[in-house]
């Protein structure tokens, strides 16, 4: 300790200010340690373990003595006849999904703000955040009965219209629709909390003014609700831009079936089948492939949060 | 006579105001049915008659009444074995994310050398992680794997909720209220315990609600974690009978694997339909509830969180 550096104003030394400041402040480091060793030992272990995705892994000789191979993984993975397939697959699931769910939340709640009938305007509120807690497995689940070719009850209705019944989950043209369909169902309503909450922000006296000035409900929300919304909805668009290669694989897993491979299969339930659901699993490969996946997505934050930084002066961190 | 008054101040709405207005209360009784109707399906659904339900006659009313597939359910008993298994994994898990959480959320919120490095540290695992097979590998070495531990453990502190504690923290307890307490020889443990826990009920509440949904519809955490089917979550066994397909599905055969006491193959396989249905309700029916009791503390949450993200 007597080589530390010497800091000026109080003339201790780092180690001396250091233990002076753990007797001060040791209770609340007790109180701390819990959470600090979950982030420790379940997000900062695996972080070292991520090397096994330069390695050979083999479990008897353990993460540090596997085979340093270096780049074969991600060697391999970027040569694969699939890796394209499965990017363009991950945006554009990811991009469809921005640009139809995107918008429905803020629709929601400037008409949902317009809604005269107090108590119609909270059941409506209540009504819609709902969906929001059904489990993603009976989600999927719902989307099996009623989609299902035999009984489902849509394509009842397509066969009593003259149509022809549709394999709706093999199909891969309905991955996307089916998947993007359920979570605007699940979630938009969830999503308006935000954009509801700057609404009622808003002061009544504006409305006051524009209701004297002869102006319509519809002007009302052009004028006021919309520019009042446009900054935390621009917001809201930067981040969401975050997460465009990132898989909700959980979901995904679950609506992906031999059929709609094409379009369903994504990288983080390729990392899932290749690593932990194969019988002879490759972890080696996945790591490599969940690695490169977590690279990506962490550039792609940073670079959104700059920007939105700069914009809007707004940003996570 | 106020009342009279008011309404001679108030402007009348005008006839293109009146347009909107209507229009608006037919589209949100159009987003209400699109909301709505799936769930209210399925609960009529689970009490129909099986036949009525695969000929979707079941549209909106129970055609038929029945509660077989209830009774199908109930003898299922690995569904009830999960039921436990994630009654278990919500209630202890969530009790103990919130404890940690909140205490760590305490710690946060006051000044101490090393918070920028603490707090950095934990900002970093929201956007970067060692990914699915590093997690799962370290699980396997911590010796975890399919194990109760592991349901428990995995997922404690969501960094999320965790910044929600602690603005919380910073912004509704005053901070003259520490100041008088130190003056009074209160340390960090008599200030958190005596002033701090008492004063965060709502908080906790939001905590409970947000971990305890959380892990109640979690199921990806008991696939990679989990192996013995004794362990398995409820959401787990769900999957099984909910999203696998028919012609090669496993429902049916778990079903079927309870013909005796259905009454024979065909009857089981004829009730395995509506049995889905009733597995929807029994297991969405407690997250559901505890929305419908506890939504002003949802609400709160997304708030607080909103105010400093």
């Amino acid at each position: 300790m007597s080589q530390s550096v010497t800091t000026g104003r109080r003339g201790g030394t780092l180690g001396r200010r250091a233990g002076l400041a753990l007797r001060r402040d040791w209770q609340l480091w007790v109180l701390m340690l819990p959470a600090l060793a979950f982030f420790v030992v379940f997000c900062y272990f695996p972080m070292y373990g991520v090397q096994i995705a330069f390695r050979d892994y083999k479990a008897a000789f353990g993460i540090t003595g596997s085979q340093w191979v270096g780049l074969k993984y991600f060697e391999k993975f970027f040569s694969s006849y699939y890796c394209g397939r499965m990017f363009a697959n991950t945006f554009l699931l990811n991009l469809y999904g921005l640009i139809f769910g995107f918008p429905i939340p803020i629709l929601l709640a400037i008409l949902l703000n317009q809604l005269n009938h107090r108590r119609f305007k909270g059941f409506a509120q209540t009504a819609i955040y709902v969906p929001h807690f059904i489990s993603t497995v009976v989600l999927a689940g719902m989307i099996y009965l009623f989609f299902s070719p035999t009984n489902g009850i849509i394509n009842h209705l397509i066969t009593a219209g003259g149509g022809k019944s549709i394999y709706f989950i093999m199909e891969p043209g309905w991955f996307r629709p089916l998947f993007i369909g359920s979570e605007i169902w699940q979630n938009a309503g969830w999503n308006t909390i935000l954009y509801i909450a700057t609404l009622t922000s808003i002061d009544p006296q504006l409305y006051e003014a524009a209701t004297i000035d002869g102006a319509t409900r519809w002007n009302k929300i052009v004028h006021i609700d919309i520019p009042h919304l446009i900054p935390i909805a621009v917001m809201m668009l930067i981040l969401n831009c975050g997460s465009l290669l990132s898989s909700n694989t959980d979901k995904a897993l679950l609506l992906q079936t031999s059929g709609n491979m094409a379009k369903s299969d994504i990288l983080g339930v390729y990392v899932y089948n290749v690593g932990i659901a194969a019988s002879k699993a490759q972890y080696s490969y996945a790591s490599a492939i969940g690695l490169c996946l977590n690279v990506i997505n962490f550039v792609i934050i940073m670079l959104v949060n700059a920007v939105s930084r700069r914009m809007s002066e707004i940003s996570l961190f | 006579m106020s009342v009279a008054v008011k309404k001679r101040t108030r402007i009348r709405e005008t006839r293109k105001d009146r347009v909107f207005n209507a229009l608006n209360l037919i589209f949100w009784l159009a987003v209400l049915f699109i909301v709505l109707y799936p769930l209210w399906l399925i609960l009529i659904a689970s009490v129909s008659d099986p036949d009525a339900v695969l000929q979707a006659k079941v549209l909106l009313w129970p055609v038929d009444f029945s509660l077989m597939g209830y009774e199908a359910v109930f003898q299922y008993q690995e569904l009830w074995g999960s039921y436990l298994n994630s009654i278990f994994y919500t209630v202890v898990g969530s009790a103990l994310s919130v404890v940690v959480s909140l205490a760590a959320a305490y710690a946060l919120s006051r000044r101490f050398a090393g918070k920028k490095l603490v707090n950095l540290a934990i900002t970093f695992t929201m956007f970067f992680s060692g990914g699915l097979i590093p997690i799962f590998l370290n699980v396997r070495d911590l010796g975890l794997y399919n194990t109760r531990t592991i349901m428990i453990l995995m997922n404690l502190v969501s960094v999320w909720n965790l910044m929600v504690a602690r603005t919380y923290i910073q912004t509704s307890i005053p901070n003259e209220l520490y100041e008088a307490a130190v003056m009074d020889g209160a340390d960090h443990f008599t200030y958190f315990f005596r002033c701090v826990l008492p004063l965060s009920g709502t908080i906790v509440a939001v905590l409970s609600v947000y971990y305890g949904v959380a892990r109640w519809n979690d199921y990806f955490t008991g696939l990679v974690m989990l192996r013995d089917r004794k362990l398995y979550p409820l959401q787990l066994v769900l999957r099984e009978i909910l999203t696998a397909l028919t012609s090669t599905g496993s429902s049916d055969t778990f079903f079927a694997a309870y013909a005796d006491n259905l009454g024979g193959l065909q009857e089981a396989l004829r009730k395995a339909e509506v049995a889905k249905y009733c597995c929807i309700v029994v297991s969405t029916v407690p997250a559901v509830l505890l929305y419908v009791f506890m939504q002003k503390y949802f609400v709160k949450g997304v708030m607080i969180g909103s105010l400093k993200g």
